[in-house]
């Protein structure tokens, strides 16, 4: 027998008592929470210091460019280009100045809402790398990608992905990857590509930065400058009370944030989850094969969306404007949630025919209604059982016939547990599967009229185009008398002269009147 | 050259006159009514095509004829077919279609589809729509007028959806042409409905004396 068996039992042996049993307790729970802990993260920080040119890039090679600033009335070049640097034009030039020693460079203003726009885009692009995104303002991404290196085949081949993937895009980043999304910015901001893995490497790399990459405030960043400290590792040395004392317990917290000490949580992006598209048309348009053509390129832009996002959506709307009228809406609703565009297309056509647009048109709108995830099961849904063939499915066609004629125009129908013939029946809507009650034992007509229609009576007959011949013994139906719609009726089958099999039936309660109620067809 | 004309002379759509086609590739729907099967070439119901029904008044029989067929369609006895089990679409019926009778006859309740238009461009809309969707194995229509043209529409409908289509008209349209593979006549006879066939793609005219005998 191995002794680390018995040890346990020895313990046990120790403290039989049953005050013990929550002490024993103890340890499982402590394990249990090492395994709770969260998992190891990983942050990739990818930093854009060229944002504010690459996102007004229009891919001009030829033309030295650079962008400019209104700062104070006094416009001021921001950012230059490769070839506008190398003609000394340089960052914080006033524009005159520039233009003066590049009379053909290319000057644009900044676009903060570009630069926005450029962020979010390189956001949704980052998530095909990791679920987890967030847009850090103005110009930094921040990518968890702990979770994604077994899935990219590592550190080094996820790493290579990201930086070919942004230089394709015609952005050029700073990457490094450190345990703390705060240590990542601060390494990248220092133009240091570097990896750190453990929380433990971090004090050491982090040591090494200057004081300004953390983006303090300048009167923070003078007054450690005149203390001789001018990098991390000389800020970690002193002591902690002081130092919140004299810079606030802000950049105390910074560093502890950086240095995995403190929780640092941050919010992952979300791309909008509803579509939003505009076609704007060069002049007013009335031609409806024109309009169409346009609300199907839109129509291919939402499936596009939706497929990325494995969305599927119930309803779209579509805003025609004109230029002088208020704009025309329309509402397209199916009850299958889908993203195939073609049967978006079929119920616009119907739904157009009859739309009558007021005016020409300037601009087109497609906005998505509430998306929802698209389900396998989805794709299989019909009504009861599978559907036909090579068909689509019912339900499209449903749609198209009540879009055109109504709702209430299409329906099914199923047969009621119910002795009174006229309501031994219902309509349903056509996914219900239909209650199956007992077929009656005797004849039932083809045709039920919506209303038992009088007959006529000549010579103790009843007549329907001429006098009808009684065939077999009435079935006497007496029922209903609970709900005060009772009957009390003898049906028969009968036949007129032109051999017509109806079915009419003798009022009992009344003065023994003939009525027709359905016809055998 | 004798290939393409032994192709030609394989295609139902070709009138032959008294000479009967070769229905080995015309495959009919049995009706359920051995008389009229005889008389139909196929040996059935012509399937993806058009039929038309001419009658003086409803309830003829006009209903009973086509039911064992219908409950074919909706309820194959084949349970490995049983995809092809197929919508019967009912678009502008006279009357109400009462459920508890078409189970008697043995129609799949849940397959059956009941169109109500307001007019009858959109009966023949409607139609249309079902015909070609692929979803219905039997479209059954009532129509008061209709012309030449439309019945061509409805026509190639049946043919892409592979569809039945059944189109019930007043005796007046007698005199109109229609493109319908198959026309056929209810009359009152002495012992029960005359059933006459007026045209038949691939077959005779001919009349049955009280066809469900």
């Amino acid at each position: 027998m191995p002794t680390s068996d018995k040890s346990p039992v020895i313990l046990r042996d120790t403290a039989p008592t049953p005050s013990a049993t929550p002490a024993r307790l103890e340890p499982t729970q402590q394990s249990f929470a090492l395994v709770a802990k969260p998992a190891r993260r990983l942050w990739l920080c990818i930093y854009l210091p060229g944002l504010p040119l690459q996102a007004l890039n229009d891919k001009n090679d030829h033309e030295a460019v650079a962008v400019f600033e209104d700062e104070k009335g006094m416009r001021r070049i921001l950012l230059a280009d490769k070839k506008a640097r190398a003609a000394a034009v340089v960052p914080g030039l006033a524009v005159n100045a520039a233009l003066a020693l590049l009379p053909t460079l290319c000057l644009k203003e900044r676009s903060p809402r570009r630069e926005r726009q450029a962020l979010q885009a390189l956001a949704s692009w980052a998530e095909q790398f990791t679920s987890f995104v967030s847009i850090e303002a103005p110009n930094i991404l921040l990518l968890e990608i702990a979770g994604s290196l077994q899935l990219f085949g590592g550190l080094a081949p996820l790493r290579q992905q990201i930086v070919t993937g942004l230089k394709t895009l015609g952005f050029s980043a700073l990457v490094s990857i450190a345990p703390t999304p705060l240590a990542s910015t601060w390494l990248a901001k220092a133009g240091r590509s570097v990896s750190i893995l453990t929380p433990a490497d971090l004090t050491g790399a982090l040591s090494k930065l200057p004081i300004r990459c953390l983006d303090w405030p300048d009167s923070v960043n003078e007054s450690l400058n005149g203390m001789g400290i001018t990098h991390v590792g000389d800020a970690l040395r002193l002591p902690r009370e002081g130092f919140a004392r004299r810079f606030g317990t802000g950049r105390l917290t910074e560093l502890d944030r950086a240095l995995g000490r403190l929780p640092d949580p941050r919010q992952s992006y979300r791309a909008p989850e509803r579509f939003c598209s505009e076609y704007e048309l060069s002049e007013e348009q009335s031609a409806s094969d024109l309009l169409l053509n346009v609300c199907q390129e839109l129509l291919i832009e939402l499936e596009r969306f939706l497929l990325t996002r494995q969305l599927s959506v119930q309803r779209v709307l579509f805003s025609f404007f004109h230029l002088k009228e208020s704009a025309t809406h329309l509402t397209l609703g199916s009850m299958r949630a889908g993203r195939s565009i073609d049967h978006w297309f079929e119920l616009l056509k119907i739904k157009f025919d009859q739309l009558g647009l007021a005016a020409p048109v300037i601009t087109i709108r497609l906005r998505s209604g509430q998306s929802q995830l698209l389900t396998a099961s989805t794709d299989q849904f019909n009504f009861g059982d599978t559907g036909r063939r090579q068909g689509e499915p019912i339900a499209h066609l449903v749609e198209r016939i009540s879009a055109r004629i109504g709702d209430k125009s299409i329906h099914g129908v199923t047969t009621v547990a119910e002795h009174r013939p006229q309501y031994a029946w219902s309509t349903k809507d056509l996914e219900q599967t239909p209650n199956c009650a007992a077929v009656p034992m005797s004849r039932r007509p083809l045709w039920l009229l919506p209303e038992p229609r009088p007959l006529p009576v000549e010579q103790h007959a009843p007549m329907y185009q001429g006098a009808l011949k009684l065939l077999d013994r009435p079935e006497r139906l007496e029922t209903g008398w609970w709900d005060g719609d009772g009957i009390a009726r003898d049906y028969y089958v009968a036949v007129n002269p032109a051999g017509i099999h109806v079915w009419v039936y003798q009022d009992r309660r009344s003065d023994h009147d003939w009525y027709l109620h359905g016809i055998f067809g | 050259m004798a290939d393409p004309l032994e192709k030609l002379l394989q295609n139902p759509r070709l009138w032959r006159g008294r000479e009967q086609t070769n229905t080995s590739t015309w495959q009919g729907l049995p009706s359920g009514y051995p008389k009229l099967d005889r008389h139909l070439p196929g040996g059935g119901w012509p399937q993806h095509a058009l039929t038309e029904i001419l009658l003086e008044h409803y309830g003829m029989g006009e209903l009973q004829l086509l039911m064992p067929a219908l409950a074919r369609l909706s309820t194959p006895e084949d349970h490995e077919l049983s995809d092809e089990a197929g919508w019967i679409a009912w678009i502008a019926p006279p009357f109400q279609p009462y459920p508890p009778a078409l189970l008697q006859w043995g129609i799949n309740l849940s397959r059956v589809l009941i169109v109500r238009p307001r007019q009858e461009s959109e009966t023949l809309w409607s139609a249309e729509q079902a015909l070609s969707s692929g979803n219905c194995a039997a479209v059954l229509m009532w129509l008061d007028t209709m012309d030449d043209y439309s019945s061509r529409r409805l026509q190639l409908a049946a043919e892409k959806g592979q569809s039945w289509a059944i189109a019930f008209r007043p005796l007046a349209a007698l005199s109109k042409a229609s493109a319908a593979a198959l026309r056929i006549q209810l009359m009152p006879g002495e012992k029960g409905t005359d059933l006459g066939i007026l045209k038949s793609r691939g077959g005779r005219p001919a009349v049955l004396r009280n066809y469900a005998d």
